[in-house]
């Protein structure tokens, strides 16, 4: 366990509210190794934004609370510590980006306070050498005119920019792990090449492991070691980047694969996964893909399976159950 | 910035011509004859003529305005028909303690106004913000003679801490100032509170949570100063109908402010005081709204004056 940087065991988050509860979460397990990116991927809902949020303990704001399971971070459990060490390790130890640049940044404060601040709080530098810190660190994002930049305002920056900014903050103190939201979905193309590049070299240079939550495989293929298909508020396939790109198990990860347009590759129509996400306050009773799935059985509307561990990694389907597996 | 200023405050030469022309032909719209209250109820037919000829009020229309917009550039606002004093007299002994009690009542109320403001917005839903909130809709709701007849009630009668009107000391403040900012203060508070839940909702909140700011730093300092953008315009114009002067609160209070000085000229017909009055009234909602917009300048970054 030592060599695990971050340990989500069993996580629950739920939602609660007038209509019931809503299981954003149900009890997901990720571990992510010193200086290893691991994505997370799935469409809308599936509850990866609210397990990244649940990490940083950041649900303040939302009708989420997290009612079980443990979340190890440096053999510390992050759901028992204070709110003032909670505090400590936000921004320090563990630093996020979000998905929005455009609304990330405060825009009444200039962008170099606004750094400054994680700085001064975390690494307890002066004024000055924080300010120089801040202008050292736009500048290592690749911001041109740091100096000039770090005393502008939010609104006179591009969202590429921007999304620089925030990640220069993130950085700024050095993070252990780096929780990155969707950081380049809002962003053109272009721009997300560029940030993808440079969260790379980031990554090498500081050895900073990542959470990266997307729903774009390509950006999954660019950047991670190991990959965490989530459904539905579970982890439904759990495999090393290269393993789950050539040799996909669970139905919905192959469903997810096939609608990803390829490069060499002529076809008429894109894969897609027929149906929707199921709402969360009506899950099917057995696996809760099985309404969309292929190759459902019998089984799979009745009683959902468990996450195995396989020769490749962790699966959650009755395809490949070891005892049904057996039977057959 | 000092273009801009120039500009507006060049700007609001024509607004002060057209108000002019406005209160100018509304006064004399007010039914009544002045020069008959001049004279007196037993003066003659003979006597009221020749008042009304002294007072100029046998000249044209265009010709009387003309001669009021002369004499206010020469610093001559004329005479009041009652107390025979010259209106800048009259206006300016009546104006400072009708300032002062904007003042003070508004410095109530924004510093109680914010307080029940932030807390609630911070506590929703819960019994903090239901006290804030029950409180406000009070204060809005109660009317300010009973809230004043209340407070001089308490504590001037039973406690006698404070005069129960008049202006001698700054303890005839305490009373009428709390009155007139009670209403204010709710409706700072109601502002205060809507406004900022809206900005606690933003991405940029989270962006300071997870930089491990203190949540007392990220509601005070970085959702606040958000949050008052909207509420500065309100609260200037509020402080804009404060220092018109409150007849009810004046007459409640004894207070020798411009509200009364402004219901009693009325009642006297005494226009040179009454355009006086609006005249002032006009020029000061003017410069408030001036001051508000350079204020957002200030505030907001995304705002650049050309």
């Amino acid at each position: 366990m030592s060599e695990n940087l971050l340990d989500i065991n069993h996580l629950k988050t739920h939602f609660f509210s007038d209509e019931g509860v809503v299981r954003a979460v149900d009890g997901v397990s990720i571990s992510i190794k010193k200086g290893e990116t691991v994505g997370i991927v799935g469409e809308s809902g599936c509850g990866k934004s609210v397990t990244s949020l649940s990490v940083m303990r950041l649900l303040k704001d939302t009708p989420g609370k997290i009612v079980d399971g443990t979340i190890e971070f440096d053999g510390k459990n992050l759901l028992d510590v204070s709110e003032g060490e909670m505090r400590a390790i936000r921004g320090n130890d563990i630093a996020m980006i979000f998905q929005e640049p455009m609304t990330s940044l405060n825009p009444v404060f200039k962008i170099g306070k606004q750094i400054q601040e994680a700085v001064e709080l975390h690494l307890k530098y002066d004024k000055k050498k924080a300010r120089q810190h801040v202008i050292d660190m736009l500048d290592s994002v690749g911001i041109p005119r740091a100096n000039e930049i770090v005393d502008e305002y939010p609104h006179q920056l591009s969202g590429g920019m921007r999304q620089r900014v925030m990640i220069a903050m993130a950085m700024a103190c050095k993070p252990k792990l780096l929780i990155a939201d969707e950081p380049t979905t809002a962003l053109d193309v272009t721009i997300q090449a560029q940030i993808l590049e440079l969260m790379k070299k980031l990554k090498e240079e500081e050895e900073t492991a990542i959470m990266l939550i997307t729903h774009d495989l390509g950006v999954v293929a660019e950047m991670c070691d190991r990959v965490v298909v989530m459904y539905a508020g579970k982890v439904v396939e759990e495999a090393s980047v290269y393993d789950l790109f050539d040799n996909p198990q669970h139905p919905y990860t192959k469903g997810l694969l096939a609608s990803v347009p390829k490069m060499r590759q002529n076809v008429k129509r894109l894969g897609s996964i027929q149906g929707n996400v199921p709402s969360p306050d009506d899950l099917p009773v057995g696996c809760k893909f099985a309404p969309r799935c292929p190759a459902a059985m019998t089984i799979c509307w009745e009683k959902e399976p468990e996450l195995e561990d396989h020769k490749q990694g962790r699966c959650r389907c009755w395809l490949y159950d070891s005892e049904l597996v057996k039977e057959v | 910035m000092l273009k801009y200023f120039v500009k507006r405050v060049v700007g609001i030469i024509p607004i002060l011509i057209i108000v002019s022309v406005l209160i100018f032909l509304f006064v004399h719209m007010i039914p009544g004859d002045p020069a008959r209250l001049v004279a007196g109820p037993d003066a003659s037919y003979q006597d009221i003529e020749l008042v009304r000829e002294q007072l100029g009020l046998n000249e044209s229309l265009p010709s009387q305005y003309f001669s009021f917009v002369g004499n206010i550039f020469q610093g001559d606002l004329g005479t009041s028909l009652k107390t025979k004093r010259p209106v800048f007299d009259e206006l300016a002994t009546r104006f400072m303690p009708t300032f002062w009690l904007s003042v003070w009542s508004m410095a109530w109320a924004v510093l109680i106004g914010l307080l029940i403001g932030v807390i609630s917005a911070t506590n929703r839903n819960n019994w903090k913000d239901y006290l804030g909130m029950f409180g406000a809709v009070s204060g809005i709701s109660l009317p300010s003679f009973w809230l004043g007849l209340m407070l001089i009630q308490l504590f001037s009668v039973k406690l006698g801490w404070f005069p129960t009107g008049g202006l001698d000391s700054w303890k005839s403040y305490v009373l009428p100032s709390l009155t007139l900012g009670a209403g204010v203060a709710a409706v700072i508070a109601r502002f205060t509170r809507s406004s900022l839940m809206d900005i606690l909702k933003e991405d940029y909140v989270r962006t300071g949570r997870a930089k491990g700011l203190r949540e007392r730093k990220i509601v005070w300092d970085h959702s606040l100063k958000n949050a008052l953008i909207p509420v500065v315009t309100m609260t200037g114009l509020q402080f804009g109908f404060l220092l018109g002067g409150s007849i009810v609160i004046e007459t409640v209070f004894s207070w020798p402010g411009l509200g009364r000085l402004l219901i009693d000229s009325v009642s006297f017909r005494d226009y040179p005081v009454i355009q006086a009055c609006m005249l002032l009234f006009a020029l000061e909602f003017i410069l408030i709204n001036l001051v508000v917009d350079l204020l957002y300048g200030v505030m907001n970054p995304q705002i650049k004056y050309e």
